[in-house]
């Protein structure tokens, strides 16, 4: 075949060069050089100081504040894991014809379709002192006093996000699933493998990719996420976004970039690490 | 695997339903509570059953407007769709052959996804501000959702060009079609279904984007910051009329979609292609 | 960008009731509190002067929180003026960042005295012409020397009368007295003070120090807007006798130090359930019984009133901590749209939007023109502290207080004259900001 035209080239790549080197590399770059500058009440200073990286780094708040972004991600990854894996499972191999994929899968997906913050905020009226579920406990005598972990906790910031953000698992996973070619897997079970075995020896391994790709989804979106944590923590817990958004709403913009340069930094390497495991190119 | 169903059927089929009740619980809580009566409140017990609530939220309003932030979401949402299929299939067009600079675009591309939302709000609201230019949300704010759309629409093309079947082209060119011919009448045909999921994602990921609108919407609101802020200055059931209401939005524009879809491939087994087959 | 525009309730408002009220007040009290005929013509016809013809096509954008940023104002004002009000609600340190960052993008800002001082140097604003405002004289003495009465002390924090002045229009930064150019035009205040749940207290409160008696353990909050924040702590820790400061409102980088050390103790103990950010957010908070004693605003409390469930805005024994907001200019604001400007903020101080705030729970500056428009018993029972005769409705028909019922705290007068500490940005705000988030983050 005929090497491509050069121009018709540069003509089908520059629109998402010019889109993502003018909104992302651009503004990122600018986070990297505000974060040496100084500042005052109203205005960023030019300069070049480590300050803004010297408070940062300084702080045990910070790490304290890492330690507990760390805690979310952990617990979200291995719930929405041990969830998402089943539920992919499920629809993989029990259900059996192509249109009843399609249908629970729709059925999954459904919810995913409204907006973030409403999913969130249901959540309320739901796990409140005076909420449904408490109510639901007392009246069925299960407790006197009501639930107050439920709420405004660590708990209600993990059942958040592994609501919000379960799909995400299970929709690359599911994608790893159906390449599994499944006269693998009797070939297995002629051999006189159990389904225990077919799991850990053949469909795990095969599925690690998927897993890989999901982990990259949750990781990344716990890990700069804002507003969850302010919501249902009810603004007392700390996540690394909510430190940086605390910082951008009192214009504190420089250390609120030398913070975004750690937070970069942090995730492009638990990335890198998650990628080793999947090609992702081969993947598509 | 054509056995009997067997025990591990019914254990995961029980954690999948549990699962779907786990995904729509708190959602329906809200349903139920938009309809509370004029003198209801945020939370359960419902106060008389009205839609009261609904008229509220059309109605004059105490602060905010909620209209006219629906009204740009939609337009930006759309915008952004249009501009998400063009870029991506271009996109997809130039990758099925490696090129100088291939892997360092690709995974540029594929970076936009995983660098934090509140980064890339951050870096351009910041790159605004030092340029003295005017943040607006069609300008920095589609910039922001762009970041977020094109690498889902990008790798869904990268995926569905993997699985064309380059025969098809190299027919149409043994009967002399030109290029332009080609994509035209035979590669776009086919890739269309896909294009649906890439306009489908391209919408509602930037009609619901929140955290990389916040810092680049300039001083007018998207659906989802007003939303934001309602959370924070509404003590009233109207905000659940919202999401009842925007969940509706949400659910009439999948099943459209669906039926699209479902209209071409209807079309294609009349036809009989199966092209594209893979997504 | 902390973008909080919202929208509330849809509401009915008794829009003829300005009107008549004023009509029927003015022939009741006459020329006995203000400059008479002005007010008179402009309550009963509107407000037709020389610009009007001109100004009725100006669009003035104003930003500022959602308690005075609501559409009624700019209803009413497109009714009496013709100007077109383009309204934007943000929270408190959402409008710091507006008048820094998007200079271009407000004509009005409506602030806090104490996010004035901070934004002021960024020279994104202008100060207006004393001899162009109508009402300059009506506007109480805290705006102009500090002092609510000849004999009042000027309480510590940033009091609005020590950023009101400049010598000279370009000026970044303040003058010490009174001079011509004036920074803002003061709007709303009110004193602030904790309030609580006596419903589920069930005893009473007296001091500042509950706010962190363990008593509450999970069952109380706090706001988290630095500047507003750090001054209850530092009114609970003086109460408390664990901290003496110099100025409150200018506090060591030491004493910031030991403030928040016993907040943040406090914290870890889980002494609180929620920090709130807007003033919903802390009615919510309230409403459902999920927290009992709170920093708090006076009209939040009045909504949770307002939905029949106890809620008492509780005088304490140490004082108020008390905020001002007003009216001020974008620097680009120039010729017709200069002076539509100048014409929206004189309407602003003749007294119906006054009479709006007030029958919310706040006070208008220019109280005496304020009283035109609220009726004998609101007015005795908002600012004179008297029991109401009949039934308290708010602006939005909502009913508030039954008869009889007195408010807490009484009139004006001892209200705001027990304030002990304005919101204050101190000389150590950088240090103090950066203090306050770790104490979020801890």
């Amino acid at each position: 075949m005929k090497r491509y035209n050069p121009i018709v080239l540069i003509a089908q790549v520059s629109p998402i060069s010019a889109i993502l080197g003018l909104f992302l590399i651009v503004p990122i770059a600018t986070i990297l050089i505000v974060s040496f500058w100084d500042y005052s009440e109203f205005m960023l200073l030019p300069d070049f100081v480590w300050t803004n990286y010297y408070d940062t780094l300084s702080s045990f708040v910070t790490y304290k504040t890492y330690l507990n972004t760390f805690k979310y991600t952990i617990l979200t990854w291995f719930f929405t894991l041990l969830i998402g894996f089943p539920v992919s499972y499920f629809l993989c191999f029990h259900v059996r014809t192509l249109r009843w994929q399609i249908v629970l899968f729709l059925i999954c997906t459904i919810p995913f379709w409204t907006s973030n913050i409403i999913r969130m905020i249901s959540w309320i009226p739901f796990l409140g002192r005076n909420g449904v579920f408490n109510s639901m406990l007392i009246s069925l005598g299960l407790t006197n006093e009501p639930l107050e972990f439920l709420l405004f906790s660590d708990f209600a910031i993990v059942l958040a996000f592994v609501h919000l953000y379960t799909l995400f698992m299970v929709v690359p996973i599911f994608n790893s699933m159906m390449r599994i070619d499944r006269s693998v897997l009797e070939a297995a079970i002629d051999a006189g493998a159990n389904g225990w075995q077919v799991l850990t020896n053949i469909v795990i391994p095969l599925c690690k990719p998927g897993i890989a790709i999901g982990s990259i989804f949750v990781v990344t979106l716990v890990m700069g996420d804002y507003i969850t944590v302010r919501m249902m923590g009810g603004g007392l817990r700390a996540s690394v976004g909510v430190m940086m958004w605390n910082e951008i709403s009192l214009l504190l913009y420089p250390p609120a970039a030398a913070n975004a340069v750690v937070l970069l930094v942090v995730v492009l390497i638990l990335v890198s690490l998650m990628m080793r495991v999947v090609d992702l190119k081969k993947e598509l | 695997m054509r056995e009997r169903r067997g025990k591990e059927f019914y254990v995961l089929a029980i954690f999948f339903t549990v699962f779907v009740i786990f995904l729509y619980g708190p959602v329906s809580a809200i349903l139920i509570l938009s309809f509370q009566g004029p003198n209801g409140g945020l939370t359960f017990p419902m106060n008389g059953v009205s839609i009261h609530w609904f008229f509220a939220l059309f109605g004059e309003q105490l602060v905010g407007d909620f209209k006219a932030a629906f009204l740009r979401s939609l337009q930006l949402g759309l915008v952004v769709m249009v501009v998400t299929i063009f870029v991506s299939v271009l996109t997809g067009l130039a990758f099925r052959k490696k090129f100088f600079g291939s892997t360092f675009l690709f995974y540029t591309t594929v970076s936009s996804l995983i660098v934090p939302s509140i980064l890339v709000s951050l870096g351009i609201g910041l790159l605004y501000n030092l340029m003295e230019w005017e943040a607006a949300w069609y300008s920095s704010g589609m910039g922001a959702h762009l970041t977020w759309t094109l690498p889902f629409g990008f790798l869904i093309m990268i995926a569905v060009f993997n699985r064309f079947d380059r025969s098809y082209e190299e027919a149409a060119k043994d009967l002399g079609a030109s290029n332009w011919q080609t994509i035209r009448y035979v590669v776009l045909p086919i890739i269309a279904p896909s294009l649906i999921g890439v306009a489908l994602f391209g919408f509602t990921l930037s009609y619901d984007e929140f955290a990389r609108t916040l810092m680049t919407s300039g001083v007018k609101n998207t659906l989802p910051l007003e939303i934001f802020g309602m959370t924070t200055n509404v003590t009233t059931p109207t905000l659940y009329a919202l999401g009842t209401l925007t969940t509706i939005f949400s659910l009439v524009v999948i099943l459209t979609a669906m039926g699209i879809v479902f209209y071409m491939q209807k079309r294609r087994e009349r036809f009989g292609t199966d092209a594209g087959k893979g997504v | 960008m902390d973008k909080t525009n919202q929208s509330g309730n849809s509401v009915e408002f008794p829009s003829k009731k300005g009107q008549s009220v004023s009509r029927r007040n003015l022939l009741k009290t006459g020329s006995a509190v203000v400059a008479g005929t002005a007010i008179g013509s402009n309550a009963i016809t509107g407000f037709p002067t020389i610009w009007a013809q001109n100004i009725k096509n100006v669009t003035l954008r104003q930003f500022g929180t959602g308690v005075s940023n609501i559409n009624e104002i700019a209803k009413r004002a497109k009714q009496d003026l013709g100007i077109t009000l383009q309204m934007t609600a943000l929270d408190t340190d959402s409008t710091a960042q507006r008048v820094v960052t998007q200079p271009r993008s407000f004509d009005i800002a409506d602030i806090e005295y104490f996010t004035l001082k901070k934004v002021w140097g960024s020279g994104n604003m202008q100060p207006m012409d004393i001899r162009k405002l109508k009402y300059y004289d009506q506007i109480v003495g805290t705006f102009k020397n500090g002092k609510l009465t000849p004999s009042s002390k000027i309480a510590q924090g940033t009091a609005p009368h020590t950023v009101s002045f400049v010598e000279n229009p370009t000026d970044r930064k303040f003058a010490k007295g009174q001079t011509n150019w004036y920074t803002m035009v003061p709007t709303i205040y009110n004193a602030d003070t904790l309030g609580i749940r006596p419903d589920l207290i069930k005893r009473p409160i007296s001091s500042w120090t509950e706010l962190l008696n363990p008593e509450f353990r999970g069952k109380a909050s706090i706001l988290n807007i630095a500047s507003i924040g750090i001054m209850d702590a530092a009114m609970v820790c003086e109460a408390m006798g664990e901290v003496q400061y110099g100025d409150k409102g200018n506090m060591t980088q030491a004493e910031i130090d030991k403030t928040m050390a016993i907040f943040t103790e406090a914290k870890q103990a889980g002494q609180f359930r929620a920090f709130w950010k807007t003033f919903d957010e802390s009615v919510n908070l309230m409403a459902s019984g999920e927290v009992v004693i709170q920093s708090m605003w006076s009209p939040a409390i009045t909504k949770v009133r307002s939905m029949g469930i106890p809620c008492v805005y509780q005088p304490l024994k140490e004082g108020y901590r008390s905020w001002g907001g007003g009216l001020g200019l974008s620097r680009n604001l120039a010729g017709l749209e200069l002076d539509a400007a100048y014409e929206y903020i004189n309407w602003y101080l003749s007294g119906w939007v006054g009479g709006l705030l007030m029958r919310q729970g706040y006070y208008s500056a220019a109280p005496a023109t304020s009283k035109l428009y609220m009726s004998e018993d609101e007015w005795g029972f908002w600012f004179e502290g008297k029991a109401a005769k009949n039934d308290i409705v708010n602006p939005f028909g909502q009913k508030m207080e039954p008869a009889g019922a007195k408010r807490d705290g009484g009139s004006f007068y001892e209200r705001m004259g027990k304030v002990e500490c304005w919101n204050s940005v101190m000389d150590e705000n950088r240090y103090m900001v950066r203090k306050w988030n770790e104490f979020i983050a801890s």
